[in-house]
C-alpha cells in the first residue's frame, strides 16, 4: 500500500481550516481524506470508516481532542496528529505521554503538515512514498534497503568487462544510512544519527558514530577519503546527496 | 524558579499589602481607643459614681441632737437616689440618711470585711474611714457591676516583658495576612491577563493558518504570473512573521507573570545548537545563510537545567533577528559557539549585521520598558528567558562589525 492510499481523518471545527487541509492533502495526493467538525461525528466516522491516521484539533465544541483521542485509542490503535492552538496544549502533549504521534502547532504551512503525516505512515504502517525506493542509488553503488547489501557494477576501463560486488552493510550502519536516507539532502545532526541507531541513552557515541560513518563510506564511496555522497558537515552532522 | 523573575513585582504589592493592612489596624485600633475614651466620658455623664466619703463627713456637723447633715448634700442624695451611714467603733449605725430598711442597724467585723469587697445585702457601697468611724456611702440595687482584681507582681513583670513579644506577633499576623491576601489578589489578576492573551492568540492563530496555507498554495501555483506568486510569498512570510509575534506575545505574559513554572529538564546546549541551525539550515527557503557552529570539545558533554523549548526558542529569536537585518554582502554569516569557563557553560552569538543600535542596546541593557518596538521585542524574550533560567546575558557590538550576544549558564551535573 503506497502512502497516499491511506485514510485520514481530519477533525477540527473550523470549516475554512478543514477546507483548505482537505486541499493540500488531496495536492499531495492523498485522496482519502475524511472530515468531521465535533467529536460526536469523528466518533461515528471513525467506527464507519476506519481511518488510518487522524489529525485532531485540540479544542473542539463539543469536548477536547485529548479525551476524543483517549476514546479512540481504547479499541484501536490509530495513530494521532494533534493539532493546537494554543502554546499550552504543548506542554501537555510533550508531558502527559499521551502516546500521540506527533502534533503541529497553528498556524503551519501546508509543507509541514504534509511532512508529518508522511512520517507517522511511515513509521506505524512502514508505508512507502511513491517516489521513495527500496533502493538508495548512489552513483554506481545502489544500496538494497530491504536486505542492507551495497551492489557495486564497475565498469573496468580497458574493455568492457564488468564486474559486480556486493557488501553487507552491519546493524548499525544500516541505521545510519537509512536515517540520511530519508532526510537525503537534508542535514541530519550528530545528535539525530545517534538516536536513530543507539535510541534512549545516546549520548557519548559521537566517536563510535564517526567510525560507523567511515566504514560506511568505504562501502558506499568510490573514494572514502573524499567522499561525493555522504557529506560531513563540520560540526553540526552529515548529509547524504 | 520560574519565580524569579516575578520577586521584585511579588515584593512591591507584597509591601503594599503590609501598609495597607498596618493601616487598617492601625485605624481600628485608634478607633477603638476612641470609643473607649468616649465611653468612659459618657459613663462619666452617666454619673454612676458614689457621692464621695469625704464631702458627706465633711457636710457633717455633730449638734446634741445627734450628726445633722448640710442640706445641699441631702439635697444631693435624694437627687442621685444615693444614702449613706455612719457606723462608730463598735459596729452601730450612729447616723444615717435614706438608709433602705433591710439594711441593718449593726456591723460585726466579718460584716465590714464583706461589704467592702462585696455588696451589703445587693447594695454596692463604698467605705471611707473617718477617725475611728465609717462612712458607708451606698447606691441603689442592681446600678453597679463591681468585681475585685489582683494581680500577682510576677504576672504583671511578665507582662511587661512580654508585651513587645506580642506586638511582634501581631505584625507577624498582619504579614501572613498580607501575604495571602496580595497572593490571592496578583493570582487572579494574572491568570485572567494570561488567559486573555493565550485567549486571543489561540483565535488568531487558527484564520492565520488559512492565510498560510493558502499564501503558499498560491506561490506554488505554477499558472500563476511571477509576480503574483511572489506576492503570495509576501503574504506567507508576513503571516510567518505575524505568527512568531503570536508566539513572543504568548511567552511574555507567561514569562512576565511567570505562572507557568519552567519545565527543566536536563539539556546538552550543544545538541540543541546543533538543532537549531539545522532547522535554519535545512529550511529550503533560507538563502544565503552561513551558520558555523563551534563547540569546544569540553563543552559538549556539558549539562543545563533548562526548558528545552525556551531554549530553543532563544536561538531561533537570535537568529531571526540576525536574518531581519540582514547581512553585509547580502550573506548573513552567524557564528555560535560554545566553551567552558569557571565551571560556567558560555554560549556566544554573533552575527556579521549592522550591529544593535544605540537605542537597542540601552533598551536592552536597561530595565525600563520605554524602548520596546518591532524589533527589539525578539531579543527582550531572549533575555527574559536567561534570566528565567537563573543565566546572564550581554548584549554588544562586534569591533569587525556586526552584533554579539553572550550568555553564561550553571551547569548541572552530567548525568549520562
Amino acid at each position: 500500500m503506497y502512502i497516499n492510499e491511506y485514510k485520514i481523518l481530519l477533525v477540527d471545527d473550523e470549516k475554512t481550516l478543514r477546507e483548505m487541509v482537505c486541499g493540500f492533502l488531496h495536492r499531495a495526493n492523498f485522496h482519502n481524506v475524511i472530515t468531521a467538525a465535533d467529536c460526536r461525528q469523528a466518533r461515528e466516522l471513525f467506527r464507519k470508516e476506519t481511518p488510518h491516521l487522524v489529525l485532531l484539533d485540540v479544542m473542539l465544541p463539543d469536548g477536547d481532542g485529548f479525551s476524543l483521542f483517549e476514546d479512540l485509542q481504547k479499541d484501536s490503535q490509530v495513530p494521532v496528529i494533534f493539532l493546537s492552538a494554543r502554546d499550552e496544549d504543548e506542554d501537555r502533549l510533550r508531558g502527559l505521554g499521551l502516546g500521540a504521534d506527533d502534533y503541529i502547532t497553528k498556524p503551519f504551512l501546508p509543507e509541514e503538515l504534509i511532512l508529518r503525516v508522511k512520517a507517522v505512515l511511515k513509521r506505524v504502517y512502514r508505508a512507502k512514498d511513491v517516489r521513495e525506493e527500496d533502493v538508495v542509488v548512489l552513483g554506481a553503488c545502489r544500496v538494497d534497503m530491504g536486505s542492507g547489501v551495497v551492489y557495486w557494477h564497475r565498469e573496468e576501463n580497458s574493455d568492457t568487462k564488468e564486474t559486480d560486488t556486493e557488501i553487507t552493510l552491519t546493524a548499525k550502519e544500516y541505521a545510519v544510512l537509512q536515517k540520511l536516507a530519508q532526510e537525503r539532502g537534508r542535514i541530519v545532526t550528530i545528535d539525530a544519527l545517534c538516536e536513530a541507531v543507539w535510541q534512549e541513552e545516546n549520548y557519548g557515541y559521537e566517536n563510535t558514530l564517526i567510525v560507523h560513518i567511515r566504514r560506511l563510506r568505504e562501502k558506499i564511496e568510490e573514494d572514502p577519503s573524499h567522499p561525493k555522497y555522504l557529506l560531513t558537515v563540520r560540526g553540526l552532522g552529515y548529509r547524504l546527496i | 524558579m520560574g519565580q524569579k523573575y516575578n520577586y521584585k513585582k511579588a515584593i512591591r504589592l507584597f509591601l503594599y499589602g503590609v501598609a495597607m493592612l498596618t493601616m487598617i489596624i492601625l485605624l481600628v485600633g485608634i478607633l477603638n481607643i476612641v470609643f473607649f475614651i468616649v465611653g468612659i466620658l459618657a459613663l462619666k455623664n452617666m454619673d454612676i459614681d458614689y457621692i464621695h466619703g469625704g464631702d458627706v463627713i465633711e457636710a457633717l456637723t455633730l449638734t446634741e441632737n445627734g450628726y445633722v447633715l448640710a442640706e445641699e448634700m441631702e439635697q444631693e442624695f435624694v437627687e442621685q437616689d444615693q444614702w449613706a451611714m455612719l457606723l462608730d467603733a463598735s459596729g452601730q449605725v450612729i447616723w444615717s440618711i435614706r438608709k433602705p430598711e433591710e439594711v441593718q442597724e449593726f456591723y460585726t467585723r466579718t460584716d465590714i470585711a464583706r461589704m467592702t469587697r462585696y455588696y451589703l445585702k445587693g447594695y454596692p457601697v463604698q467605705l471611707r474611714v473617718w477617725e475611728d468611724q465609717i462612712m458607708v456611702v451606698g447606691l441603689q440595687k442592681d446600678t453597679v457591676w463591681k468585681y475585685n482584681l489582683e494581680f500577682s507582681i510576677s504576672w504583671m513583670d511578665f507582662v511587661k516583658r512580654i508585651w513587645w513579644y506580642y506586638f511582634l506577633i501581631n505584625i507577624a499576623w498582619i504579614t501572613v495576612l498580607a501575604f495571602f491576601f496580595t497572593r490571592r489578589y496578583t493570582r487572579k489578576k494574572e491568570q485572567a491577563r494570561i488567559e486573555w492573551i493565550a485567549g486571543v492568540s489561540h483565535d488568531i492563530r487558527t484564520p492565520l493558518s488559512v492565510v498560510m496555507g493558502y499564501a503558499d498554495t498560491l506561490e506554488h501555483e505554477e499558472g500563476l504570473p511571477e509576480e503574483t506568486r511572489q506576492q503570495a510569498d509576501m503574504i506567507r512570510h508576513q503571516s510567518m512573521v505575524m505568527k512568531e509575534l503570536i508566539a513572543d506575545l504568548n511567552l511574555t505574559s507567561q514569562l512576565e507573570y511567570s505562572m507557568q513554572a519552567l519545565r527543566r529538564e536536563k539539556v546538552r546546549p550543544a545538541e540543541i545548537i546543533r538543532n537549531i541551525v539545522v532547522e535554519f539550515l535545512n529550511d529550503s527557503r533560507q538563502k544565503q545563510l552561513e551558520l558555523d557552529v563551534q563547540i569546544a570539545s569540553d563543552a559538549e558533554s556539558v549539562c543545563v537545567k533548562a526548558d528545552r523549548q525556551l531554549f530553543m526558542r532563544m536561538f531561533r529569536n537570535l537568529i531571526n533577528n540576525s536574518l531581519k537585518h540582514g547581512g553585509q554582502n547580502d550573506t548573513v554569516r552567524i557564528q555560535i559557539s560554545m566553551w567552558k569557563e569557571k565551571g560556567k557553560c558560555r554560549i556566544r552569538y554573533a552575527d556579521n549585521g549592522m550591529g544593535y543600535s544605540e537605542e537597542i542596546l540601552h533598551g536592552l541593557r536597561n530595565r525600563k520598558r520605554g524602548a520596546s518596538g518591532h524589533d527589539i521585542h525578539g531579543l527582550q524574550i531572549v533575555k527574559k528567558i536567561v534570566l528565567a533560567h537563573g543565566g546572564k546575558i550581554w548584549f554588544g557590538n562586534c569591533e569587525e562589525g556586526g552584533s554579539y550576544c553572550l550568555t553564561e549558564f550553571r551547569v548541572t551535573k552530567k548525568g549520562f
